[in-house]
């Protein structure tokens, strides 16, 4: 990546000042990159941006509340840190925010597809169009649009929409139109029978683990969940459709106007299944009723965390 | 010696239909995006050439099952008076597994030494186990992420298996591993075996060698202990830990659970579920004290419990099995390995005079 | 045909006594009469009470195995099953499976002095033990209570109390945190009054049960007074399920408190980590 040592010479200056900066190295394969937590100066020198760097690590702010922290931002993950901010779930002045330029991170299941599934990688090298994987003995040429994340698509903010040290130039955004719900409106027109049966089975091999929940940033009840509350009572740990599916339906419906569709539901999801589509239906919902787009706007209000006496686009007294 | 039989890639699904007339069958096939081991279903494609997502681990130890079934009654004359009756709900007939990998298997042995004791059946556990029977593949397919070879197995491992099929030309080659493993190679579909046993043999070799070498965990144990309480230590490396239980739920060896009451009206039941231990609310006393209250003393006891507590109780045993699915899966990429390496490696600072 | 672990006793809840304003006393017999005249347990072990609909919870068995009537639990209302327990009178059914966990060394105590320090609803399990060894009196030297609450009104088992400080063969003290109108004993915090009576550690086992902070502070008390780690005995708390040693919540490194414990010598203590 292009500006990675700008990027650590940055944080190198900003370091003395902070107890953690938060970025991404290499993972347990070449690729994979993991949450790199840098506390020394040492530390900094294993750091790596580019296409593997996937999580978004808005996640872990909440979480060192009270601490001077660093955190290294994509665009997307960006808007998180301003949802925070609103919700005042972070404090502006203990956070220092370093942006770069994005282009775009991989979906790993597309690169899982890509080589055969095969688990065996040897080496990987990244181009601005390609990459080049060594695995199970065989060298694959892919094309890094292929294996981009879908929402690297429709990405109007490559560039984080707050920052305070952002290196290298800022890009335009790649894609063609405004973020847009396309690819909700096949779903969106299935018979509901069929939509039902479509969750019912997806939901159906979820086993709980809460990954999404968890890697979450805007999932702030933590340690306090409906999941696995019991008084009240919401949800039985049932091995089922229905209480899985209810915890889905309560997660998105408290992210509604507030998810940034950054997808780490998604991601996170060891069994694959599709939450983001969840979440972006609603964020649309959102956006038709209240022309609101989370994590824009610091200075914002969330629609749904506001009240007004008469809402313009939600005409209850013509019902 | 075991006598060795063959069988042929294309009859695997019709033999599969055989054993389908007389036990639950169970065969990896996907289910979206995930390779889980479902009930076999002709109409599904069966996939062998790599490892499932998901371990066959609720064949054996389902994501919740029923304990106790109980009623509440009223007595009709004395409306104050409620009768509970509470029955205890047994699972009952027989389960082949099919593709499951030496590893997957091997994690029940790491449950057996602890749902089967001297002192203690699970009795649950138990219906389950014995009716459970294993014809397990041997791996083809190593990935970054294996590492049996480091918890004393390797990927021809028999170990809690009934009976092991050996990838050779044409089909796969099956070994009875145990009596009642035989029983299940009666099908007319399959046929001797002998003149493969040697092709068996070098795949065995060749596919042990492709894990690289093996790094010695023997210190793990006490060196793990010796890191306890260094909370500095756990916090690094817990840092990155989102507190989920992908880890735990995708590992065959992972026995943990909860025990919760449901109940609709005058009916309910006792389940047992799988619990996570890198959950808050594992550990958390009713009056709000937790022993375990990070995120960092979750990992520890995670990482302690299989490297350390585990065999210093069970004569040695590591409660891992190497498949890898804890990294693999893990939605913050933490690597289990590196934890252990880095205790193992761990040299405390130089007390200054 | 083996024993299900999982699957409660059904017994009949015959006496309520409301001890504090959150701790209740729980007096019940099995229902089926076979198990009640088998039932057999020692000082020390406990059993996880049903509320069925609601859940278990891991209370000690608090009346002496020398006294069957029935089976004793002491509630103190925290959370859930607590809280639910709280509701049940006389005639409920609740579920119990007992006995679970180690006990008491009451066989290796016999012969020496014995200082019981309980603090709170940690009175409970001291109970069982301090009314066996009373119904083994012969066997046991000098017995000495030190009994402690917050004040008056949060002391359980206050209607046992005049006849154990009336006994010739029983040393009893009370103390409350702070004065109290019409109290007639010590006033002051349990490791500070402990001090003052300074029973010796001469061929002595101290018991000790109570807060996190109370036997923190008792312990240093007891060092004191020359108690070494072996003459020291106290019962663990954690968070429990099974009971049995499985479900893998209640260990401190390689030790199951449900299994290994929940009584532990202060010198077992020091030998596992550090995760009270």
């Amino acid at each position: 990546m292009k500006y990675q040592q700008e990027l650590k010479d940055s944080i190198r200056k900003a370091l003395p000042d902070l107890d953690v900066v938060i970025a991404w190295s290499g993972g347990f394969d070449p690729l994979h990159a993991t949450p790199h937590f840098i506390r020394r100066e040492e530390d900094i020198d294993k750091l790596e941006i580019g296409p593997f760097s996937v999580h978004n690590l808005a996640t872990y702010l909440p979480g060192l509340r009270g601490k001077k922290v660093g955190i290294v931002v994509k665009g997307c993950d960006s808007r998180s840190v301003i949802e925070l901010l609103q919700e005042n779930l972070i404090n502006r002045d203990d956070v220092t925010i370093f942006g770069f330029p994005c282009t775009g991170v991989v979906d790993q299941s597309k690169i899982r597809k890509a080589l055969g599934h095969t688990g065996k990688v040897d080496f990987c090298q990244i181009t601005s169009q390609t990459v080049v994987v060594g695995a199970g003995g065989e060298e694959h040429k892919l094309r890094l649009s292929k294996v981009l994340a879908d929402k690297c698509f429709t990405c109007q903010y490559p560039n984080a929409l707050i920052s305070d040290h952002f290196v290298g130039e800022k890009i335009n955004p790649s894609a063609q139109s405004e973020a847009g719900y396309d690819d909700l409106e096949a779903f969106e027109n299935m018979p509901l029978a069929e939509r039902f049966a479509f969750w019912q089975k997806e939901m159906d091999r979820c086993i709980r683990c809460y990954a999404c929940r968890n890697a979450c940033p805007m999932c702030v009840c933590r340690d306090h969940c409906l999941a696995e509350s019991r008084d009240p009572h919401w949800l039985s740990q049932e091995d089922n459709v229905r209480d899985k599916w209810m915890f889905q339906l309560i997660h998105a419906y408290h992210l509604a106007g507030r998810c940034t569709e950054c997808g780490e539901c998604q991601r996170a999801c060891p069994m694959d299944i599709p939450l983001l589509l969840l979440k972006k239906k609603m964020n649309k919902e959102i956006k038709e009723l209240f022309q609101y787009e989370a994590g824009v706007d610091p200075e914002a209000t969330p629609p749904l965390l506001s009240f007004k006496m008469e809402e313009e686009n939600i005409k209850e007294r013509e019902w | 010696m075991a006598k060795v039989q063959f069988i042929k890639a294309a009859d695997v699904k019709p033999w599969l239909a055989e054993l389908a007339k007389e036990h639950r069958v169970f065969a990896p096939s996907y289910d979206g995006e995930a390779l889980l081991f479902r009930p076999f279903d002709p109409a599904r494609e069966i996939v062998l050439d790599r490892a499932a997502t998901m371990p066959p681990k609720k064949t054996v130890f389902p994501q919740s099952e029923q304990l106790v079934d109980f009623t509440y009654s009223k007595d009709p004359e004395d409306l104050s008076r409620i009768k509970i009756d509470a029955r205890e709900t047994l699972p009952s007939g027989s389960t082949v597994v099919f593709g499951s990998r030496p590893c997957d298997v091997r994690g029940f042995t790491m449950f057996d030494r602890v749902y089967l004791t001297e002192k203690t059946t699970d009795i649950y556990y138990k219906a389950r186990r014995d009716n459970t029977l294993f014809i397990t593949l041997a791996c083809a397919s190593i990935e970054n992420t294996c590492f049996c070879n480091w918890v004393d197995s390797d990927p021809c491992d028999s170990t809690g298996s009934d009976v092991l099929a050996i990838p050779v030309s044409g089909g796969y080659l099956l070994e009875t591993v145990t009596d009642r493993g035989g029983k299940l190679l009666s099908s007319k579909l399959l046929v001797d075996g002998e003149s493969k046993k040697e092709e068996a043999e070098k795949f065995c070799e060749e596919v042990a060698g492709a894990l690289g070498a093996a790094r010695d965990l023997s210190q793990a144990p006490e060196k793990l202990l010796a890191v306890f309480d260094n909370m500095e230590f756990w916090d690094e490396v817990s840092a990155k830990c989102l507190s989920c239980g992908a880890c735990t739920y995708l590992c065959p060896s992972c026995y943990c659970f909860n025990i919760t009451d449901e109940t609709i009206g005058m009916k309910g039941k006792r389940l047992r579920s799988w619990d996570n231990c890198m959950s808050a609310q594992f550990t958390m006393e009713a009056s709000g004290h937790n022993p375990r209250p990070t995120k960092a003393h979750r990992l520890k006891n995670r990482v302690g419990h299989k490297f350390s507590y585990y065999p210093a109780i069970h004569g040695g045993v590591t409660s891992c099995c190497g498949c890898g699915r804890c990294i693999k899966s893990c939605p913050a990429g933490i690597d289990i390995r590196e934890i252990v390496l880095k205790a193992i490696d761990f040299k405390p600072a130089a007390v200054e005079e | 045909m083996t024993k299900n672990i999982y699957l409660p006793e059904m017994a009949t809840i015959q006496e309520v006594i409301r001890e504090t304003h959150n701790i209740m006393t729980f007096r019940v017999t099995l229902n089926n009469p076979e198990a009640m005249k088998n039932f057999s347990f020692k000082p020390g072990q406990v059993g996880q009470v049903s509320s069925f609909g609601t859940g278990e919870a891991t209370f000690v068995i608090n009346s002496p195995p020398t006294r069957m009537d029935y089976l004793q639990f002491s509630v103190m209302r925290a959370g859930e099953v607590t809280g639910k327990l709280h509701t049940l009178k006389a005639g409920d059914q609740i579920g119990v499976r007992a006995p679970l966990g180690n006990s008491f060394p009451y066989e290796d105590m016999k012969g020496k002095d014995i200082v019981f320090i309980g603090g709170g609803i940690g009175m409970a399990p001291l109970r069982t033990l301090l009314l066996f060894m009373l119904d083994n009196r012969a066997d046991y030297g000098k017995i000495t209570l030190l009994y402690g609450a917050r004040s008056p009104v949060d002391m359980a088992y206050s209607y046992e109390l005049p006849d154990w400080l009336g006994r010739d063969d029983l040393d009893t003290h009370l103390t409350i945190d702070a004065p109290y109108e019409g109290w007639q004993h010590r006033v002051g915090l349990i490791p500070n009054v402990l001090l003052d009576i300074a029973p010796s550690p001469e061929n002595s086992v101290a018991v000790t049960c109570g807060p996190p902070i109370m036997i923190k502070f008792t312990l240093q008390a007891l060092e004191k007074l020359g108690f070494k780690d072996e003459q020291i005995i106290t019962t663990l708390e954690k968070r429990m399920k099974c009971g049995v040693g499985i479900c893998g919540r209640c260990n401190i490194g390689t030790s199951y408190v449900c299994m290994d414990g929940p009584v532990f010598t202060r010198a077992q203590l020091r030998q596992l980590p550090n995760e009270l």
